[in-house]
């Protein structure tokens, strides 16, 4: 019994390493990623029934890559249609394996991009592309992706499901775009990966382990991205940005679980080997001379913080120089509140206060807790702290997170 | 889970067979070491999902004969 769990373990592994690159390459010959992904789960399973008898084979990645051609070849061969394609996939079943070398690898390279360009195509909706990412790229099961989104099993079987007929239907060609259509393909699948990111980022004590596992699976993922693509100025800047941040993963809580602000946090936790290898990251996005896109910008900001050992050592002028260059790109008048915080850190809380000022009255900014709440700070330091304590309360007022709430009175009472 | 994979050999191996890991994404960190008999001549720092991928990730690795030590990092 001790060594059939073993052996599944080292499947699981298997799987989980190889599933991506099988898929890929059964989907290059069968052009149909849904029946793809369906013929690998077919080899997963033979893997499972005849491994623990005959023991893992020496490549069991050619393994399950031969296993899966085959099955695909029955399945078509029952569609009869499909002759020629039968032809072309026989052909290289015949042909023995081939040992990993240059020219191999750039393939897999191409197929795994085309597959992730697939997988993230802005026909499906958002859940649908992490959905297909996870399994498909990531080798996550489906009950591990339900864990991880706190949904149910069905729920992204369905999901999982409707996109794969979703992409048949739509008749997304399995390839890698090119000209102007790769820009915003390559956009969707960012976000895919940094929405991956995020829900991990934003797990919380007790949540079930698999939460905070999508950061590092977000963080293989586009680190996989940026050896695929490395011309790309923002799959690094991206790759940076999640590397920044999650270097603060153990210093953004406090013991009770509450949030811990980036000025506060103890940067003795920080994880400085994440921090250095996401200023290299940025580094190489920032040498390929690309006109800087909101991941840059986010990453260098993040980097702003990253590059500073204390608090006090924060690059406030270049902090705010960003948040200008980020309202250029993505204009709101919440990058500017930002960057009015980033002025009045560089420059004295008056240079902020004028910049606040200017933007009070946009529309997007009214019932925003963060608006008073700024306002306050910088009136309380200017020393005027009778329209301060007005600030705090409405802030307060504004707030729908009870700690938050707290804060501010506390800091409304402190003014008198 | 991060794993310290340390290679012992003659001559330093470790920077030289870094590209699948960092293929893979999981390379966080390699370093070759100045040479000493019977010593450990270089290191992966590995970010996988569990021992057996950090096993079998490095079992791929067409390293020479070699003696290869895989640890798990405690987490603190």
């Amino acid at each position: 019994m001790g060594a059939t769990t073993s052996v599944h373990r080292t499947i699981d592994a298997v799987w989980r390493m190889e599933s991506a690159k099988v898929i890929a390459a059964l989907a290059r010959y069968t052009r149909d990623v849904g029946l793809a992904e369906e013929m690998a789960q077919d080899a997963l399973v033979a893997a499972l029934e005849q491994w623990p008898e005959e023991g893992v084979p020496r490549n069991p990645g050619a393994w399950l890559t031969t296993t899966a051609k085959r099955r695909a070849i029955d399945q078509i061969r029952r569609r009869e249609n499909f002759n020629r394609k039968v032809e072309e996939i026989g052909r290289d079943v015949q042909e023995a394996t081939p040992d990993a070398s240059e020219g191999i690898e750039d393939e897999i390279g191409d197929d795994l991009l085309s597959l992730i360009f697939t997988a993230c195509h802005p026909v499906l909706g958002t859940e649908a592309r992490v959905a297909l990412t996870l399994k498909m790229l990531g080798g996550l099961k489906t009950e591990e992706i339900a864990r991880a989104f706190l949904v149910s099993d069905s729920t992204v079987a369905q999901r999982i499901v409707r996109a794969k007929k979703a992409l048949a239907d739509a008749g997304v060609p399995f390839e890698v775009p090119e000209g102007p259509e790769l820009a915003p393909r390559l956009a969707s699948v960012l976000e895919v990966i940094y929405l991956i990111f995020n829900e991990g980022y934003s797990a919380t004590q007790g949540d079930d382990w698999m939460r905070p596992e999508l950061c590092a699976e977000a963080l293989r993922l586009g680190r996989v991205l940026a050896e695929l693509a490395p011309k790309e100025a923002e799959v690094h800047s991206l790759v940076a940005l999640m590397e920044i941040q999650a270097s603060r993963s153990k210093a953004r809580t406090g013991p009770g679980g509450e949030p811990v602000l980036l000025l506060e946090q103890d940067r003795g936790k920080w994880d400085w080997l994440l921090i250095g290898r996401g200023l290299k990251a940025l580094e190489r996005a920032e040498a390929l001379n690309q006109p800087p896109g909101p991941y840059y910008v986010q990453a260098a900001l993040a980097a702003c913080h990253g590059r500073a050992r204390k608090a006090e050592d924060t690059d406030w002028q270049r902090i705010a120089t960003l948040y200008q260059v980020l309202a250029q790109i993505s204009p709101s008048p919440i990058v500017e509140l930002n960057r009015a915080v980033a002025l009045s850190m560089a420059f004295g809380p008056a240079a902020g206060l004028a910049l606040v000022d200017e933007i009070a009255g946009e529309k997007a900014l009214q019932g925003y807790h963060l608006l008073p709440s700024v306002r306050g700070d910088l009136l309380m330091k200017l020393g005027r702290t009778k329209e301060a304590k007005a600030e705090f309360e409405k802030a307060a007022s504004l707030t729908r997170n009870e700690r938050e709430r707290t804060l501010l009175l506390e800091r409304a009472a402190a003014c008198d | 889970m991060r794993f310290m994979v340390f290679v012992r050999s003659p001559l330093p191996l470790a920077a030289l067979h870094k590209d699948a890991l960092v293929r893979a994404g999981v390379l966080l960190d390699v370093g070759d070491l100045v040479p000493a008999a019977f010593g450990v001549s270089g290191y992966w720092l590995i970010d996988v999902r569990t021992k057996e991928e950090a096993v079998e990730r490095v079992r791929r690795i067409p390293l020479p004969a070699c003696v290869v030590e895989i640890r798990q990092v405690a987490v603190v």
